[in-house]
């Protein structure tokens, strides 16, 4: 291997891992979510997307600083997932675990339809920070709107561990996703707890969606599909319902993405990745930190 | 004082409580026996708000409690410690505990108070305050939902089979444990096939049979042998 080849690999490992941080966060709220409910939100990708429009949309209507176009959108995110909660899940019967996960695949498209009529299909500039910044380390250059990036991700985690394990809040969500009949005889109204938890999701998808549009600089309806796919990639990987295991699975794929792209090209890049996928569901299906039993 | 009268309860068109009537009383230990299948359950977890009843009333201190929720069911003090115990299998003993407190967070102190009773109550959890609540044993875990119960300061503790699965040695110490309780003057109401053990303890009993109340009264008042067999097979042929 060759010095400058070891150098690139390198540099991808790092951007990936950066970049990872984002795919961590999609994971996450998918993995919350399920926790609770024990159901998958396929909407989630398309809410945060939708959210990620609103901040632009704020900035649209009256200019706003970066930093508060990313935290319009993490909210707009949160508020569209109390209604995907609503819509898809707060009614539909739960003797019918498929009705809840049809509703969510019909939200799913019904938001993208929307985003995609409102924003007439075209891609708009989103707002960064950092963009000209750089630190180099040697020979690897770490760019400073992907520090940025990094930054608020993991912000974002830190503020989550601290509400899950350090408020009641959090207690009252680890108790119904662990028992949830017996969350109920605590005196925990479960049905508030849900809704909350659809809204603490959101506002992690919104943030996921705004520093990735951040990173590209671009905003545009195509990244609801990859927040979505990336995001259960993440959770298979990683475990569903596995907190953890959605931030080893997110920093995973960021890093394999990147080396992959940089060994067989930007078209190839998804292929490798949808191969990893399959590769984890044949052997290790729980994933990485998945609880193989069941539960009553 | 709690009255239940006239309390029906089914799943989709096949009815399990069809018409209860019992009272509990302050300060006493009420048992209700019965076979398999007599809607003993069904009755605990209508009492808890969980199942939704389809008619009759429940009333605490003359106050209709049927179309309340299940959290507020916990906040009028009527606290249910669920069969096979229902513990938060990847959350610390401690933890668990400050859930049951859950209807009282804001209270914090009295909180930390009622922490510090229940585990000068039950050492063992104390022993084990940092560890995963699924790691203790089935005795333990049992303790652990009892404690829990207590955190929430119940005027009523309704308990379901709580010898459920558990080693005759573990069982004793479990009704010596209400037995306590009981005589610190609580208000228990204990479901309970174990019905040798439950009479030992309790001072009314009723006995369930298909759904329906078909005999109560003192322990020391009726034939204890006919009543067990009653409890444990049920009289009344299957229609």
């Amino acid at each position: 291997m060759d010095y400058y080849f070891f150098i690139d690999l390198i540099q991808s490992l790092v951007d990936g891992l950066l970049f990872g941080t984002t795919y961590a966060l999609i994971g996450i709220g998918f993995t919350l979510i399920f926790g609770v409910m024990r159901k998958l939100n396929l909407a989630y990708g398309a809410a945060a997307l939708a959210g990620t429009y609103v901040g632009l949309a704020a900035a649209f209507v009256t200019p706003l600083p970066p930093i508060l176009v990313f935290f319009v959108s993490a909210l707009g995110s949160g508020i569209i997932g109390y209604i995907v909660y609503l819509g898809c899940f707060r009614y539909t019967p739960s003797s019918h675990p498929m009705a809840a996960l049809l509703a969510s695949v019909g939200m799913l498209l019904f938001i993208d339809e929307l985003v995609i009529h409102l924003s007439h299909g075209m891609p708009y500039p989103y707002p960064s920070v950092l963009r000209n910044a750089e630190i180099t380390l040697g020979e690897i250059w770490i760019r400073g709107d992907m520090l940025f990036v990094f930054g608020i991700c993991v912000l974002a985690m830190v503020i989550l561990y601290w509400l899950l394990y350090r408020t009641s809040l959090g207690l009252a969500t680890r108790a119904v996703s662990q028992q949830p009949r017996a969350a109920q005889l605590c005196g925990i109204p479960t049905g508030q707890v849900n809704a909350l938890t659809f809204v603490i999701s959101g506002v992690l998808g919104g943030t996921a969606g705004a520093m990735t549009a951040a990173a590209v600089g671009v905003l545009s309806p195509i990244i609801a599909m990859s927040l979505t796919t990336k995001g259960l990639i993440v959770v298979v990987i990683g475990g569903l319902g596995s907190i953890p295991g959605a931030i080893i699975g997110g920093l995973m794929v960021g890093a394999a993405e990147n080396v992959f792209q940089l060994l067989r090209g930007v078209t190839e890049r998804d292929i490798y990745v949808m191969l990893l996928l399959f590769i984890f569901l044949t052997l290790r299906p729980g994933g990485l930190f998945g609880n193989t039993e069941g539960r009553d | 004082m709690l009255e239940i009268r006239d309390l029906r309860t089914s799943y989709g068109k096949i009815a399990a409580l069809k018409g209860v009537a019992l009272d509990i009383k302050d300060g006493g230990l009420t048992c209700l026996l019965g076979p398999n299948g007599a809607g003993k359950t069904t009755l605990i977890w209508t009492l808890a708000a969980i199942l939704k009843a389809q008619s009759g009333s429940i009333r605490m201190d003359g106050e209709e409690l049927i179309g309340a929720k299940p959290h507020q069911i916990v906040s009028k003090g009527i606290v249910t410690v669920p069969e096979n115990r229902l513990v938060f299998p990847e959350m610390s003993v401690t933890d668990n505990l400050f859930a049951g407190a859950f209807s009282r967070r804001a209270d914090k102190i009295a909180v930390a108070q009622d922490l510090e009773e229940v585990l000068q109550r039950f050492p063992r959890l104390r022993e084990r305050a940092n560890q995963d609540a699924g790691t203790l044993s089935g005795g333990e875990q049992q303790m652990l939902a009892v404690a829990r119960a207590l955190m929430a300061r119940p005027k009523i503790l309704l308990l379901d089979e709580p010898s459920t699965g558990l080693a005759p040695i573990i069982v004793e110490e479990i009704f010596e444990i209400i037995g306590a309780l009981r005589d610190e003057g609580r208000t228990i109401f204990l479901v309970e096939q174990n019905a040798n053990m439950a009479l030992e303890y309790a001072d009314d009993f009723y006995l369930l049979e298909q759904g329906l109340v078909t005999f109560g009264g003192k322990p020391g008042d009726v034939d204890h042998d006919e009543l067990i067999q009653r409890a444990y097979l049920g009289t009344r042929k299957a229609s």
